[in-house]
């Protein structure tokens, strides 16, 4: 009996001894190839399991197995799993991402009022030549570079993948880049800084045949940037017969428009929440 | 008389069954087709606060994206991804299912739930970074034949971004794990 049980933990022992194992490293960087330690002996099938792959391929068991850079890019949780006669034994590991090295920049809005206070946020994503997010805090370098001026700059440090930056933008209307770097990316967007409301808004009247041509002076913003052409102006008159608003759109930098006038009127102008000078007129 | 009424009682008792049988294999099919449990938490977000829609709809819409990336890689289909996938993140599922119909292999997720923590809301609000911690029983197959089973806690670093309707996974990137 006793020779029967050593007999039995002998085998037990032997054929533990014989189970096919893996060993793949805990953690790796994206990219790079590693080499897994195998156990056990014969034929064996290797697999790969990815965030971006599922490979299958034939191995002998006890040997060290390779698995290519091209596999292990995608960083993530994998399993190596290795199946011999006797069954199959797995293990998990860990792909971490590679340097920084790209970066996906959201710019809001691509086009702002000047002097708009936190008006652009700039937000940028760090990610290695993988596309692998990259978490461990990085700095990532933003600018603003407006059209004919000097470039400001600023370092901010990523968390979780990610570091933005609120700006405030210029006075001045026109183009500005903004721009965030890290390793060997830099991305730059652009975007258009419009002027503001308008500011001061005025109208002068003048007599054009039967009717009184209203027009405003250059609609400009309080910094001096001229109003679009497009913005709406609106002209209310009021008069005896009520009240009539028409809205005109900015041409070549002024809003008009030629009113029948009969009787005494008066009228005012607006553009938004901005309102001008009021006039007085009589008609014939 | 009687063994004719006998033998329309057993036929219906067994109609019964069957009816019963059916029922309770559909109701077992049916089981995977359920949501999984996501539960959002944003008390840390930052710097925009989130809105009472957006709360609603991220963890409806990344519970749908595990439904539906647990079925694509079950039945090796990629159409499924369309919905609730979008970028990168898309493209590497499409690889995955890919490189599984190549090999023969499919994998099955048992959702355990989620444990989501949203941690960055860009300003503008294009753009939500999260943190999960998903409970999950996973299984690798070969053919008919299981050769990977294992009950797992994985954390996973999440970027959504705004669709026309709905929140679109665009990175979904496991950063640490254990057996459970």
């Amino acid at each position: 009996m006793r020779r029967l049980i050593t007999g039995a933990i002998v085998l037990l022992v032997a054929s533990v001894a014989q189970a096919a194992e893996i060993h793949p490293p805990a953690q790796t960087t994206a990219g790079n190839p590693i080499s897994i330690p195998s156990s056990g002996s014969g034929d064996a099938t290797f697999y790969l399991i990815g965030p971006a792959g599922a490979s299958k391929r034939q191995v002998q068991a006890g040997s060290d197995i390779a698995v290519d850079s091209d596999q292990l890019e995608h960083a993530g949780r994998y399993v190596a799993i290795l199946c011999a006669s006797d069954g199959c034994a797995s293990s998990s590991f860990f792909v971490n991402a590679a340097a920084p090295n790209r970066l996906s920049l959201l710019v809001h809005p691509s086009r702002v009022p000047v002097g708009s206070g936190n008006g652009i946020s700039t937000v940028a994503f760090v990610f290695d030549n993988f596309h692998n997010l990259v978490l461990q805090p990085e700095a990532v370098k933003f600018s603003v570079q407006p059209k004919g001026g000097n470039e400001v700059s600023a370092e901010r440090e990523g968390k979780d993948g990610v570091a933005w930056v609120r700006l405030t933008s210029a006075k001045k209307e026109g183009p500005t880049k903004l721009g965030a770097a890290i390793g060997h990316a830099n991305e730059i967007r652009v975007v258009q800084q419009v002027a503001a409301d308008a500011c001061n808004l005025r109208i002068k009247a003048s007599r054009a045949k039967n009717n009184y041509l209203i027009e405003t002076d250059p609609v400009r913003d309080c910094s001096g940037n001229p109003v679009p052409d497009g913005t709406v102006v609106s002209f209310t008159m009021t008069d005896s017969a009520g009240k009539t608003t028409v809205d005109v759109p900015i041409k070549r930098g002024v809003a008009k428009i030629e009113m029948p006038i009969k009787g005494r009127a008066r009228v005012t102008v607006a553009s938004g929440v901005v309102t001008g000078n009021e006039l007085e007129v009589s008609g014939g | 008389m009687m063994t004719t009424a006998l033998r329309y009682c057993l036929l219906a008792v067994g109609f019964g069954v069957l009816v019963c049988a059916a029922a309770v294999l559909h109701l077992g099919a049916s089981a995977s087709d359920e949501l999984p449990r996501v539960e959002l938490s944003a008390d840390n977000i930052g710097p925009r606060q989130i809105e009472d829609l957006t709360s609603k709809s991220i963890p409806r819409d990344y519970a749908l994206a595990w439904q539906t990336m647990a079925q694509a890689l079950e039945e090796n289909r990629t159409d499924v991804l369309d919905g609730y996938f979008t970028g990168f993140e898309k493209d590497e599922l499409t690889q995955r299912v890919k490189s599984q119909l190549k090999s023969g292999l499919h994998a099955k997720y048992l959702d355990r739930g989620h444990k989501l923590h949203a941690i960055f809301y860009a300003p503008a609000g294009d753009a939500m970074e999260l943190r999960d911690h998903a409970q999950l029983d996973m299984q690798v197959s070969d053919g008919g034949k299981v050769i990977y089973e294992e009950p797992v806690t994985v954390d996973y670093i999440v970027i959504m971004t705004p669709g026309a309707d709905r929140w679109l996974v665009r990175q979904l990137q496991a950063v640490q794990g254990e057996k459970r």
